[in-house]
């Protein structure tokens, strides 16, 4: 069993948010001080760069077995928004001008690559946004249509970080490139959650994030198909081939690596045991209390059949209950979970992702996205479900109470 | 929660946190006092800053910074902190009837509407959410008994109280409710976060209305909300001769008993003491043209029992220092006040709030 690094499980909190973020392992916490012995600069020629370039050395061996590509074809990054931007932007840069540019994605993106393709359109770019449905379908027939020989690029994720919902993305990346595009998938939400393998997927650029997956925060990686070009975002000295300056974290990259190589062979373990409780909470919940839902469900293939999602996120509306309130009465409960992708945590605007999948407003603001880790436990999620249907049952009869004095004039001051 | 549980644990208490020293101070004593303490803070649309630089996550580069002090004041003291959203209900019940009252030549008060809707209704409901026992601000206020029933009473500092602003109050809520520096002097506030080491400590005091901002100015802020067609120019003219004295941009730019800035020279000085929002006419007269003996009140809240014909102080403004007047009971909400003395500039969408010695009556809005 993976020992999560945190001491918050001793003070009986249950922390059920990890597409937000997740704890580093126990094991990663006690090597740092011997990954910190390799402070040197990794690109200097003397003794101490040795150390530092090994760590990086093997971490991009380690994590070219994870996702099932040449070392050489991995750029480390700091982070997964600047992976995206780096993907989306650079190959922007290097076909302006070009027959091709158009772009497409969905309209359920991270903002790190929504917000790019804002950028895009205020360059020039014309961008197509495909929509999805209730269950998180993409809109084949909008994306068949806007493909043409003019299509650049096409930026579709992996899976959802709100809804968990998967993409087709091996049969959406083949009919990109019967037209010629580049096919980019944002897959930071897929590590230590379901296996990747990039050639399965056919993909010219994939794009991760170190700290989804139990290491640390401050590293994302690149996945560039040999012969695909990744012109560089961030200017500066040689590092990374030439593809991203910058003095590597080597520390990060390390423990990244660690984490790869600990998730290596047990993803289906760690994803059935996920599964397996994500299940029989929703099934839990669902049966025990009345008016909710799940979103995003998802779909294996573009014919729709066979719904998809990533094993551990379970997102749910709940009828009658403000998102914020729950929330709020769950931290103090000490359990966590969020509303939406914590990014936008103090926007109180309702979720753009549940929004573009057709939710409305209120549904919005009536959502909960609950994800589990490796170490969740059976029991955790027993009393996590208890507190949530206590909290839930207690705020309905509140509201509805409420209602009732309202309807009978008490309470509210009213100005003529 | 089990009965026993219950009766084991803490009084619980949700404080609104504005990110200001009083507030601040309010959460501090709460602790002090032993209460298990949750702050929150609501977030509305940061007016003052129209223009926001940054385009990603408005939520969090276009809160203020007083969201970030609330904050900070929380982690000091160890307590649950939550920022709330109150944009819709915010700009629904106070900015848009802010703004619709000065396009009918009224001068409105928006943080009646800010305690009436935000502060003692939603954060009411907030309080119910979290199981809190108490709601708890940073108002100059006190609550007391009166033969067993809360009243709420001016504040030890004369010159910070802010009952003016609380009239619309139901009294039922008045139990759940905590002024924990209400008899406090404003410097033994700012004294008390130096001693803890609050970081507000020294932070200024909020002035005028908190979505308008120092940069800004009324009259700015509400051409910035509604559509221009719905400003209309229109004439000042001299009261009561009707004789004309120049044009006008709108009526919003004008008050009650405002004199200056009108680059208009009649010898004497005159004010505005009329505005008539049908034909966008502004009426400017002599100072004498500004006293009323009378004034009728609408909407008027309860908070204690007032008989037909008593005798009340009443503040017809917030920084009136208050006038008796003989108070005529028409209906439950609506009533007649007989000044003393007359007052001046009596104006339409100020509340009149009345009192016995320091204790809150209820209140309503001049007509």
């Amino acid at each position: 069993m993976i020992k999560p690094s945190w001491s918050l499980k001793d003070a009986g909190r249950i922390y059920l948010d990890h597409n937000a973020t997740t704890p580093p392992l126990q094991s990663i916490v006690e090597h740092l001080p011997e990954w910190a012995t390799k402070w040197g600069n990794p690109s200097s020629i003397h003794w101490s760069g040795r150390g530092p370039k090994n760590l990086i050395r093997d971490a991009r061996e380690n994590l070219s077995h994870l996702i099932g590509c040449h070392p050489l074809e991995l750029v480390f990054t700091g982070g997964g928004s600047e992976s995206n931007n780096s993907v989306i932007k650079g190959l922007f840069a290097q076909l302006r001008g070009g027959d091709r540019n158009e772009y497409i994605t969905s309209s359920v993106e991270h903002p790190s690559v929504a917000r790019c393709f804002d950028w895009l359109r205020e360059q020039g770019a014309i961008v197509h946004f495909i929509g999805v449905d209730r269950d998180g379908r993409l809109d084949v027939e909008h994306y068949k249509r806007a493909l043409c020989e003019r299509t650049a690029l096409v930026s579709i994720m992996a899976a959802n970080n709100e809804s968990g919902t998967l993409f087709p993305v091996a049969e959406l990346a083949q009919l990109a490139h019967a037209v010629g595009a580049k096919f980019h998938t944002d897959a930071v939400q897929t590590l230590g959650k379901i296996p990747v393998d990039v050639g399965h997927w056919g993909v010219d650029y994939a794009t991760f994030a170190s700290h989804k997956m139990y290491a640390l925060k401050g590293v994302g990686l690149i996945y560039a198909k040999k012969g695909e070009r990744l012109t560089s975002l961030i200017h500066g000295g040689g590092q990374e081939r030439g593809r991203r300056a910058g003095t590597e974290n080597a520390l990060a990259i390390a423990a990244f690596a660690w984490a790869a190589h600990e998730h290596l062979n047990r993803i289906a373990e760690h994803s059935a045991r996920m599964r397996e409780l994500r299940d029989r909470f929703e099934r839990d919940l669902l049966a025990r209390v009345s008016r909710i839902s799940i979103t995003g469900i998802g779909t294996l293939s573009l014919s729709g059949a066979g719904l998809a999602r990533l094993p551990n996120t379970s997102s749910l509306v709940i009828e009658g209950v403000d998102g914020e309130s729950l929330l709020m009465n769950l931290d103090l409960e000490g359990v966590s979970v969020s509303t939406g992708a914590a990014c936008s945590s103090g926007n109180p605007e309702p979720s753009p992702v549940l929004m573009a999948m057709g939710l409305s407003r209120q549904e919005a603001q009536s959502s909960l996205r609950v994800s589990l880790g490796w170490d969740t436990t059976a029991e955790e999620i027993a009393r996590f479900t208890d507190i949530l249907q206590n909290v839930i049952e207690r705020l309905r009869n509140l509201h509805a109470s409420f209602a009732a004095k309202r309807s009978h004039g008490e309470g509210t001051y009213v100005r003529s | 929660m089990s009965g026993l549980e219950a009766t084991k644990r803490k009084p619980r208490v949700l404080v609104a946190m504005s990110g200001g020293v009083d507030s601040s101070v309010a959460a501090a004593v709460l602790c002090e006092q032993g209460y298990d303490v949750i702050g929150v803070t609501m977030q509305v649309w940061d007016y003052s800053s129209s223009h926001c630089a940054i385009e990603e996550g408005n939520g969090t580069c276009c809160s203020s910074l007083d969201v970030d002090d609330a904050r900070s004041v929380a982690d000091r003291l160890g307590i649950p902190f939550y920022v709330i959203n109150c944009e819709d209900k915010f700009k629904t019940t106070v900015i848009d009837d802010f703004v619709g009252r000065y396009l009918k030549g009224e001068t409105p008060i928006p943080c009646v509407n800010c305690n009436t809707f935000l502060k003692f209704d939603h954060l009411l409901m907030k309080m119910r959410e979290l199981q809190c026992d108490f709601l708890a601000t940073g108002h100059y206020a006190r609550i007391e008994e009166r033969s067993g029933e809360p009243v709420i009473v001016t504040s030890e500092d004369s010159w910070k109280d802010q009952t003016y602003f609380l009239f619309t109050l139901n009294r039922d809520i008045l139990k759940h409710l905590l002024f924990p520096i209400g008899g406090w002097q404003k410097p033994e506030v700012r004294a008390y976060a130096e001693k803890i080491g609050l970081p507000v400590a020294r932070k200024k005091d909020s002035t005028g209305i908190c979505f308008i901002g120092k940069k800004n100015s009324y009259a700015s802020f509400i051409e910035s909300q509604v559509p221009s067609q719905k400003l209309k120019p229109g004439v000042i003219r001299r009261y009561p001769t009707g004789e004309f004295l120049a044009e006008h941009k709108g009526i919003h730019h004008f008050t009650i008993g405002q004199r200056k800035g009108f680059g208009i020279a009649v010898g004497q000085p005159i004010y505005v003491v009329k505005i008539d929002a049908e034909t966008a006419t502004v009426w400017m007269g002599d100072e004498s043209h500004l006293l009323s003996s009378r004034v009728d009140v609408h909407g008027v809240n309860w908070l204690s029992d007032v008989k037909d014909g008593e005798s009340l102080r009443v503040k017809i403004r917030y920084a009136h220092s208050g006038a008796d007047a003989v108070v005529r009971i028409h209906d439950r909400d609506c009533v007649e006040l007989q000044f003393n003395e007359p007052q001046r500039a009596v104006t339409r969408g100020q509340a009149a709030v009345f009192y016995r010695d320091h204790d809150l009556l209820g209140g309503g809005w001049i007509r």
